[in-house]
């Protein structure tokens, strides 16, 4: 039992014209150079962007096409980054619809996705069976973090489990800002990649339990390190499952003001460098953060800020979103090793961003192509900076 | 596909650009032509080079396999669905660029699209001053194939105008270069009428059925940096008329104009009028908004007094509204789709250029039209070139609703008919204006003889040019 | 030629229009064409109407009789020349004219030349604005068939680019039009690309050989207003074509941009200078001669003043004599045919485009053979369009010396090799570029697919475009 509107849907995806614009378009006024990161760095067939996954999206609900794991791969080779949807002329939201479609078809076979999915039921993240090791990194700040308090900083699973380094700078942040906050003793999974997945039902019940793990901390405020984590608690939680929950923010819309009034002080670094902004889907086109991480960084003496060819709605995905990166990790680098030259044609010493998964994911694209730019979080940044 | 043909695409691209995977298939049974049936091929190829597309078509050719040319994939007119079993070759892969600036001059591989190329010549200062409604996702080549017009054909015509020779693979697979480059000792592309007979136009229009373009070099331009964006109101449709044809003959440098009947005017801006900031506004039976595009600053406003000085000289007025042209103008890569899209439906579209004093002509057609099937449309359409205009008008239907599009479709079979009565010329020739069509047996046989000599296996394209193709 | 044929010919045509006499075949072996070999045909024909050539065209099919098209009869490279024994179809009968006011075009029959169509024309103040050289004596049409080019091309282009579509009689006699008059309910010709592939393009420069054009449509403009003519001169080739190029990239109505070589230019100005009137002047290395036109006077100013800045930013200096452009432009009808008889040579012609930053290679090239051959001649050329140079060189020999003309023939031959290895493209597509041609094959054996198409009995001006 599903919550999509099957008819809805069905009226949306015919609204697709098949035109064939969420291909590749170059619309040099409005910043897109290029659309779907997948075409460019795959085989680039027609099922390869959302045009063709659309038309097979349709013949699998209509049973033209058989529900066969093969047909229905092209419906989960996409990062649900929503260039596509950024770009379309038509009235419709077809990165959306393709997440309807893939919970519609969640019963076609996908043993990545089920197993993720079972991971985070069962562990609270998808990465390791001992979650607590997620909160490891508190012993190495060199401060106490207690477990409650009104402010919660939520890491999310990558952050915890795979790049401590960016929980640990941003830790250090918040002290230094003089916020007083917490991290949970288990913390849970946010879900998101089983939403994306389509294991609504799934993230629907990880949703609940998270929440009630979460109010143990009495927190009325969850900062999170990861766009991931942010759109899916500000806004599936709310809009999708009608959960209430505290309010939101990612660290950085948190920090701007404390920046702003001064409260925390930034210092120059030992060698002026060149630092561009990779957006986050998922912080960026999903919820319209574009302005606030540029002018934190811009508040950092001694930063010049340099944008890549394509960024704000029209950015480039780094290609580990909508569950591409488990799915096909071979695809999801060779995305993020398109976007780290993306940051070589720049010059640019330094790519910051704010998802941990962008980070992992361009870090390894950066391995591939030898690039010496360093790939950061922006809250490490922030960490090196402190007066 | 029989396995061995498989095969041996597979040894000239690589496994990886061969495909004959069920949903890769379904994707390319079908395009942006809107009603049109779709058909599985047998499989689908990406070349990268023309050598390879050359190797494709000699197998092609050979094993007698039907052959589907295809890059962006935006054809309005059943241009790329293929037929059953056939094999589609997706050109997109063909991406070199490469410029002449001492010939205003460029050459682009099949799979550039306008978007890319457009901004490729910004850095130059230049342009290639054609924009068809789908400049962000058609190719140049596909452009050729059809014959298409946009943004800017006012002043510079059809792209066809712009082509200054072709790198074509014929059916056999032999390569040839039309223009002044098929002097291999040629610099580059400077002149389209060389060595006789003009082969380029040959495949100009011509849909594939001649074989497949992987080349295409064109006329480029400095870019206008110069613009004058205004509206004109006159209460006849002849009046309208007569003013674009002297806006025209008194070389006023418009790159774009259209007419609009009050009623389509008012159904645009519902549409797109707030996007565009177009303020409210009565606006009068008949609107020509226009773009006029200069170089320098005082050839604009010479032109701009002088559009004034016609628009009273032949009973309209000055409305003064510049934010539908410029709306237009500005968007002139998406805005034909984005106008298109807006309203929900989807359409069959019957693109044909008429003459300008014949404009209003189209308009009595297509409403007695909308009334006798009970469908619902527009007529809009741009003004294309010396003295001819575009229209595309577009019968909508519901596309959840098999009823409503088989009204459209039986309504687009008696527009056509009716069209050519009027004297109007297919935009780009589809199956339904040879169907339609009468009197133009000489013509067609002519073409016919063309395509046995050329395509003597009749593999290129079948069908998207009926008539042509002699008994099966 | 068979008395049957004849026969049969004379009831299409009426006994008055059809001729074996000797002396008027004798006429007819020959045209402007200079150091040929005339050839003496089997008959002339003189039909009145497209109705006609399509009767005439398929009795030659049937007795599979050569024809040879000819109209105004002015072409320089041995087009109109016919077969031994075979038919020449003169057409100057085809004479209609229909002006199409709103559709800014007009139709004439293969007959009509361009002095009549001119006068024609500026009754309605409009104009066809390119002007061959010959414009007394040869017909739109025929221009058509050899894709010419003259004063005007610097902004119009060559002959083609203002093809709106053409009436044809195809070789077994079908009768065919293009373009948007292919809808027989069309209100006249107003959009050349129509119904599919360029029909049209296949009629233009084909010499004949697809079959004959009885009807031509053309765009034509309002005329021109206002004119500024100046000259510019250059220190460097390279000076001189990149002004030229610039010129073109910024907009200015250079209707006929020529350019000229020193030497070149002195000699002219030695036979026809005063003529003319154009005052003495040191002519420098290379030198602009430039007439610009426009509807508008502030439009023209806009161009004049802009020409000069121009001219300057390249290096050059602006000379200032109008009159050689004003002669230029205002004898366009005849100023050519008058430069090229003053001096007494016959000649023979190669013209080529070049593009315009190697207009000097062609120049090195003719050069070159003048001096391997010794002979006398000229190079001298202009803007012919978008961004391609008409150079039109005149190999000089004197008429009543064998000897003499016989080295230009050998020159003339080699001389298309050479110019072809620069990049150039014939301007016309003549018999010695045949034999120039290098590397090109797959390019001549599809051209020889069509002609085999459209002509399988190959009787269609068999001797042209390079004897396919």
């Amino acid at each position: 039992m599903t919550e999509v509107d099957l008819d809805e849907l069905m009226e949306n995806l015919a609204q697709c014209r098949r035109c064939g614009i969420c291909r590749n378009a170059v619309y040099e006024d409005k910043g897109f150079d290029g659309v779907c990161p997948v075409w460019k760095n795959s085989a680039g067939f027609e099922t390869s962007f959302m045009r063709g996954r659309i038309q097979v999206a349709l013949a699998l609900l209509e049973g033209r096409l058989e529900k066969t794991e093969e047909n229905a791969e092209s419906l989960f080779s996409c990062t649900l980054c929503g260039n596509c949807t950024s770009i379309c002329a038509a009235e419709f939201d077809p990165a959306k619809c393709l997440e309807s479609v893939r919970e519609i078809l969640n019963k076609i076979p996908n043993e990545v996705r089920d197993t993720i999915a079972k991971k985070i039921l069962e562990n609270n993240n998808p990465y390791v069976d001992e979650n607590k090791t997620r909160r490891d990194w508190v012993k190495e700040v060199g401060f106490d973090i207690p477990s409650t308090g009104e402010v919660l900083y939520f890491t999310g699973c990558t952050a915890g489990l795979k790049l401590p380094e960016t929980a640990k700078a941003t830790a250090k942040v918040l002290k230094a800002a003089g916020v007083d906050f917490t991290v949970l003793e288990e913390e849970p999974c946010c879900g998101s990649v089983m939403i994306r997945t389509g294991m609504v039902e799934e993230a629907k019940k990880n949703a609940e339990n998270a929440l009630k793990m979460i109010a143990t901390s009495g927190a009325k405020t969850i900062v999170v390190t990861c766009a991931g984590c942010l759109k899916t608690l500000r806004e599936d939680y709310k809009e999708r499952f009608g959960l209430d929950i505290p309010e939101v923010l990612h660290v950085v819309e948190y920090l701007k003001p404390l920046i702003e009034s001064g409260k925390l002080k930034l210092k120059k670094s030992a060698d002026s460098k060149k630092i561009t902004w990779h957006d986050p889907c998922h912080l960026g086109r999903a919820l319209g953060v574009y302005e606030e991480p540029r002018d934190v960084l811009k508040a950092i003496p001694g930063v010049e800020l340099v944008e890549m060819e394509t960024n704000r709605e029209a950015a480039m995905c780094c290609g580990s979103g909508g569950g591409l990166r488990s799915y096909d990790g071979d695809l999801a680098k060779k995305i993020a090793a398109d976007r780290m030259n993306d940051a070589e044609e720049i010059e640019a010493d330094i790519i910051a961003t704010a998802c941990p998964f962008c980070e992992h994911n361009l870090k390894d694209g950066a391995d591939r192509i030898g690039s010496k730019i360093r790939v950061v979080d922006i809250l490490d940044l922030l960490a090196e900076n402190l007066k | 596909m029989e396995d061995g043909i498989v095969q041996k695409l597979i040894e000239i691209v690589g496994k990886e650009y061969v495909s004959t995977r069920k949903d890769v298939l379904l994707a390319y049974s079908t395009s942006a032509s809107m009603s049109y049936d779709t058909v599985l091929p047998g499989a689908v190829v990406r070349p990268q080079t023309t050598e390879q597309v050359s190797e494709i078509l000699k197998v092609a050719n050979k094993h007698k396999i039907l052959v589907t040319p295809r890059s962006g994939g935006s054809s309005l007119q059943g241009e790329v669905i293929p037929k059953e079993d056939a094999l589609v070759i997706d050109l997109l892969r063909l991406t070199e660029i490469e410029i002449y600036p001492d010939l205003r001059s460029i050459t682009v591989g099949a799979g550039i699209d306008f978007g890319k190329l457009d901004k490729f010549l910004n850095k130059h200062d230049l342009w290639l001053p054609v924009y068809p409604g789908s400049s962000l996702t058609a190719t140049i080549a596909g452009n050729v194939a059809v014959n298409g017009s946009g943004f800017g054909s006012s002043q510079f015509g059809c792209i066809g105008e712009l082509v200054l020779g072709l790198e074509v693979v014929l059916p056999n697979g032999e390569i040839i270069q039309t223009g002044s480059e098929a002097n291999p000792n040629s610099p580059g592309p400077f002149l389209r009428y060389a060595f006789g007979p003009d082969l380029t136009g040959l495949f100009i229009g011509s849909l594939g059925v001649f074989g497949i373009i992987t080349k295409v070099s064109l006329k480029i331009f400095k870019r206008m940096h110069q613009f004058d964006y205004n509206t004109y109101g006159f209460n006849t449709p002849q009046e309208a008329e007569k003013f674009v044809i002297q806006c025209k003959e008194n070389e006023i440098s418009t790159v774009w104009i259209a007419i609009y009947e009050g009623q389509i005017l008012d159904f645009f801006l519902e549409m797109v009028g707030e996007e565009y900031g177009v303020p409210e506004h009565d606006w009068p039976p008949f609107t020509v908004s226009m773009v006029i595009g200069r170089i320098r600053e005082d050839q604009l406003e010479s032109d701009r007094v002088e559009a004034q000085r016609i628009c009273v000289e032949e009973g309209g007025y000055v409305i003064g509204i510049s934010e539908l042209p410029k709306g237009e103008w500005d968007d002139r890569m998406l805005e034909l789709a984005r106008s298109s899209y807006v309203h929900g439906w989807h359409w069959r579209i019957l693109y044909h250029h008429q003459t300008l004093s014949q404009w209003h002509k189209t308009i009595e057609e297509i409403w007695p039209i909308f009334d006798e099937f009970r469908v619902l449309g527009h007529t809009a359409g741009f003004q294309s070139g010396h003295s001819s205009y575009n229209y595309y008008p577009q019968i909508f239907f519901d596309p959840q609703d098999k009823e409503d599009e088989n009204k459209a479709r039986a309504a687009h079979k008696e527009l056509v008919r009716r069209l050519f009565k009027t004297g109007a010329v297919p935009f780009k020739l589809a199956p339904y204006w040879v169907d339609g069509i009468t009197e133009m047996e000489p013509y067609l046989e002519l073409v016919k003889g063309l395509k046995e000599a050329i395509d003597p296996n009749r593999i290129m394209s079948p069908g998207v040019i009926p008539g042509i193709e002699g008994e099966n | 030629m068979d008395k049957k044929i004849i026969a049969e010919l004379s009831k299409i045509v009426g006994d008055g229009y059809i001729s074996t006499k000797q002396s008027e075949l004798l006429a007819y072996s020959v045209s402007a064409s200079m150091a040929s070999n005339a050839v003496l045909p089997g008959a002339v024909v003189r039909p009145a109407d497209s109705k006609q050539v399509s009767q005439i065209l398929q009795v030659a099919a049937k007795y599979n009789i050569p024809v040879t098209p000819r109209s105004g009869g002015s072409s320089l490279q041995e087009e109109v020349i016919p077969e031994v024994d075979g038919l020449v179809v003169e057409l100057l009968r085809l004479n209609d004219i229909k002006f199409h006011k709103e559709l800014r075009s007009v139709t004439v029959g293969a007959g009509v030349t361009y002095g009549v169509l001119e006068k024609f024309l500026k009754e309605h103040n409009v104009f066809l604005p390119v002007y061959p050289e010959s414009a007394l004596v040869c017909t739109v049409a025929g221009n058509v068939a050899v894709n010419g080019a003259g004063p005007g091309s610097s902004l119009f282009g060559c002959t083609g680019e203002l093809v709106l579509d053409v009436e044809a009689v195809l070789p077994d006699g079908r009768i065919i039009t293009t373009g948007s008059e292919a809808n027989p309910y069309a209100s006249g010709p107003y959009q050349r690309y129509s119904f599919g592939p360029d029909i049209t393009g296949l009629f233009i420069g084909s010499l004949g050989s697809f079959g004959i054009i009885t009807k031509v449509s053309m765009k034509v403009f309002k005329r021109h207003k206002y004119y500024d003519h100046n000259t510019f001169g250059f220190e460097t080739h390279e000076q001189a074509e990149q002004f030229m190029v610039d010129v073109k990239q910024n907009d200015i109505n250079g209707v006929f941009t020529s350019l000229y070589e020193g030497p070149v230019l002195e000699l002219f100005m030695d036979m026809i200078g005063e003529e003319l009137g154009v005052p003495k002047y040191e002519w420098p290395f290379r030198t602009v001669s430039m007439t610009i036109g426009r509807v508008r006077e502030d439009l023209l100013k806009s161009d004049a003043e802009l020409a000069k800045k121009l001219c300057v930013k390249h290096g050059g200096h602006v000379i200032g004599i109008s009159q050689l452009p004003y002669q230029e432009w205002n004898g366009r009808l005849w100023f050519f045919v008058r430069a090229c008889y003053v001096h007494g040579w016959h000649w023979r012609t190669l013209y080529h485009h070049q593009t315009p930053t190697n207009a000097h290679r062609s120049v090195e090239e003719i050069r070159r053979v003048m001096d391997k051959y010794g002979f006398l001649g000229h190079t001298a050329g202009f803007a012919s369009g978008h961004s391609s140079f008409n150079a039109y060189p005149h190999l000089y020999f004197d008429p009543q010396d064998l000897e003499d003309e016989q080295k230009i023939r050998d020159a003339h031959k080699e001389l298309a090799k050479t110019l072809f290895k620069t990049g150039a493209v014939p301007f016309k597509m003549a018999p010695y570029w045949a034999d120039a041609i290098e590397g090109m094959d797959n390019y001549m054996t599809f051209l020889e697919l069509i002609k085999k198409t459209i002509d399988p009995k190959k009787l269609m001006n068999p001797r042209v475009l390079g004897g396919l």
